[in-house]
């Protein structure tokens, strides 16, 4: 006993020499990591300032879940996005004004981490907190999903690391729950309302019955208001709506609701997986081919993606109208570069969850050079109110009230596989929504942005 | 009744068949095996999932015809297997054993597949013969204007039936279902009779892996297939073979097409919808512990 005793007394003190030594360790870092600040004038901020000859971004896109399609798409932009950054290429030759010279951001060159999330919030947090902590990401970007682009907008704002969104249309991400450290180049559900709304009505008719499935999150409840919103103004009755849970693989109950329902339009708020199945199973209920109070019954998907009308089939979205951010099929000069860049790298042209996160890179490097540091809340004043081109057809206004980008938007509508020119061309542009139609005020939607310093 | 109502009623019940179609068949193997092996396989909804693999594999390679020869067959020898090398030494341990050692034993065929095919979903497209709508109103009298049902689950609603009639043609009208059910009732006392009991019953073993290959099969275009699939079935599966009562064929079945036809008629609320099937299982319990055609005193 007697022994033991001494043992662990002996453990203690060698303990607390070790712990002594790690408090001086700390103690002597102190004051140079003062010394370096004052000198820089500005203090650290998340992982701002930067060591060493490189800097280092973070891409935390869905590699498994509903939304995985999109976030490989998303992560092969991002992947071209910095070796456009480090070697010149791409929109670098069109984004106007441009302080890019294409030798890295601000002379350091530019390296990147990924992540998994899971397309699900608490998971895309962990991955997001190692990025930050472990790996040092001066800024990270990505989606899918609104949940998951949220939780990181206010993860951004505590660690102070500017959080890029990648694809999330939910109106809440630049709404309610908008931060000053994040940024969403991505159009929302509001915007696709405001385009949609009127050309649904001029093609299907004023005196429509609309039976809404949506999936059950931020981004599903938000484009079900919106969608309600806008097609009721224009005369819609809205029959019903279910929420649907996002890990729903079979729909054929809910739409059996549909059918016993009076509704002749069914507007599915799902994307990804979701959309897939729910259009594929609605088909396969003989939707496309039924008349309801002696009309044709339609199928509306309010967000599009050419990924999901792959996915469905060329012959299941046939005619289904939609909106979307941006189609390869753009012929201005911006989206070209980045088509033919994207092309020659991968073999095949890029979807709109690409294109966004490829071009919010691009800014925020952009932001960075503009402002001469990577101090955050300079990178952010610079990209606030930033009106830019040639990165889609129009100027694109970066607005600095809502951190949301006002930009023109397509409503689409799905092709014929007989009039299709090769298997990626499945979306006919409809029409090219003005940024003008579709802007809305700022105090639309509640909510602050917060500091430019995190609390 | 007004012909509208009729036809809304017939199709939440056909919906409400098709859902439970699925259940059915994965709790028909699950009660089989508890019947006779007293055992809890947690495993049950792995099995489901690596029939539905090897179906969307074999589908895409050499067709869908060849799925459904091929896929039974290994998924019977695959319960052979298992019986023999795993469960077989979980017969003397308490249910809580067996139920870790399946249900680790779920994990590990979930992992493995998603080590093989990656986490993704696979999509699993239903073959030629099997797809597009029947015109329900063109073959049954009482419904009026345009009903239509897609055909793949109606093919679903089919086989899950012709298994369950199998099932019981094999047990109630075969020398093996004989000593099967007699098994069933006293082991002890078909082995003091000379039979080799333990050998039926891994068969039987092998017999419900076969029954979730088939599920797989038929189920793997509706559920989809991904890594998470088994677990996702597991749940509602093993609840039917509560609700049912632990052992209990038609009260398996029984309970399956309750918990579809629940879950059909509940689709407008999705508050209730979620949860519609543990609801449905808080009830039945507390009225009737042993399940609905529960054995008297078994897991009560």
């Amino acid at each position: 006993m007697t022994k033991e005793k001494t043992n662990n007394s002996a453990d203690w003190s060698r303990r607390k020499v070790l712990k002594a030594g790690a408090a001086s360790a700390v103690a002597l870092s102190t004051p140079m990591f003062f010394t370096r600040n004052a000198w820089a004038e500005k203090e650290a901020i998340g992982n701002f300032p930067i060591k060493g000859s490189s800097v280092k971004f973070g891409f935390n896109v869905p590699q498994t879940g509903a939304y995985a399609d999109e976030g490989a798409d998303e992560l092969r932009a991002y992947k071209l996005a910095v070796k456009h950054l480090n070697g010149g290429g791409g929109m670098l030759n069109t984004l106007k004004p441009s302080s890019l010279k294409g030798n890295g951001v601000l002379g350091k060159k530019v390296e990147y981490v990924t992540g998994d999330t899971q397309t699900n919030p608490d998971a895309a947090r962990t991955a997001a907190r190692r990025m930050i902590d472990r790996d040092g990401v001066i800024m990270y970007g990505g989606g899918s999903s609104s949940a998951v682009a949220i939780a990181q907008q206010y993860l951004a704002q505590e660690k102070g690391v500017v959080f890029m969104c990648g694809l999330t249309h939910s109106n809440d991400t630049t709404g309610k729950d908008k931060r000053r450290y994040g940024f969403r180049h991505f159009f929302n559900a509001y915007m696709s309302g405001k385009a949609l709304g009127p050309i649904l009505a001029k093609e299907y008719g004023k005196d429509r019955r609309a039976f809404h499935l949506t999936a059950d999150y931020t981004w599903g409840h938000t484009q079900y208001q919106s969608i309600k919103e806008f097609t009721e103004k224009e005369g819609w009755t809205t029959v019903n709506n279910i929420m649907t849970p996002l890990k729903s693989t079979d729909f054929s109950q809910f739409l059996t609701s549909v059918l016993n329902s009076d509704a002749d339009v069914l507007v599915l708020n799902h994307y990804g997986k979701n959309m897939i199945n729910s259009l594929s199973q609605a088909v396969e209920f003989g939707m496309r081919e039924m008349q309801k109070n002696g009309k044709q019954m339609e199928i509306v998907v309010p967000l599009y993606s050419r990924l999901m009308a792959q996915g469905a089939g060329a012959a299941n979205i046939d005619g289904v109208f939609g909106s979307t951010n941006w189609n390869w099929t753009l012929q201005d000069e911006g989206s070209q570069a980045f088509v033919k860049a994207f092309v020659k790298e991968y073999g095949f042209p890029p979807s709109q969850a690409a294109h966004t996160c490829y071009v919010q890179t691009l800014l925020y490097a952009n932001a960075c050079e503009m402002a001469g540091t990577f101090y955050p809340p300079e990178v952010i004043k610079a990209m606030e109110d930033f009106e830019f081109e040639g990165t889609s057809p129009g100027k694109t206004l970066y607005r600095g009230a809502d951190h949301q980008c006002f930009k023109d938007i397509l409503v689409v509508k799905g092709k014929a596989p007989s009039k299709q020119s090769g298997k990626y061309d499945l979306l006919d542009i409809v029409s090219q929504a003005k940024r003008e139609d579709v802007i809305y005020p700022a105090d639309t939607f509640k909510g602050e942005l917060g500091p430019y310093k995190p609390a | 009744m007004s012909g509208q109502l009729i036809n809304q009623i017939f199709l939440q019940v056909m919906t409400g068949l098709q859902l439970g179609a699925i259940y059915v068949l994965i709790a028909l193997g699950l009660t089989l095996i508890f019947g006779t092996l007293g055992v809890v396989n947690f495993a049950h909804g792995a099995l489901y999932m690596l029939g539905a693999y090897l179906a969307v594999n074999i589908a895409n390679s050499i067709g869908f015809g060849w799925a459904i020869v091929v896929v039974p067959f290994v998924l019977f020898a695959f319960g052979i297997a298992m019986e023999r090398g795993l469960i077989r030494f979980f017969y003397n341990r308490p249910h809580t054993d067996q139920i870790l050692v399946t249900f680790g034993l779920a994990i590990v065929i979930q992992e493995v597949l998603k080590w093989i095919f990656g986490a993704n979903n696979l999509p699993f497209s239903m073959p030629s013969w099997g797809s597009g709508i029947v015109r329900m109103h063109e073959w049954v009298p009482f419904l009026e204007g345009f009903v239509a049902y897609p055909k793949w689950r109606l093919i679903l609603i089919a086989v899950s039936f012709a298994t369950v009639f199998g099932v019981f043609a094999l047990l109630q009208f075969t020398r093996f279902g004989l000593i099967i059910r007699a098994g069933m009732r006293d082991p002890d006392m078909m082995k003091f009779l000379g039979v080799n009991i333990s050998r039926r019953f891994t068969i039987v073993f092998g017999l419900g892996a076969l029954i979730a290959g088939i599920a797989g099969i038929f189920g793997g275009p509706v559920t989809q297939v991904d890594p998470e699939v088994g677990m996702h079935m597991l749940v509602p599966s093993f609840l039917v073979v509560v609700i049912g009562g632990m052992g209990s064929i038609p009260g398996a079945v029984l309970a399956g097409f309750l918990l579809g036809m629940a879950l059909s008629f509940t689709a407008e609320y999705a508050a209730i919808q979620q949860i519609i099937i543990y609801l449905v299982a808080v009830v039945v319990l507390l009225v009737r512990p042993r399940g609905l055609f529960g054995q008297k005193g078994l897991m009560e």
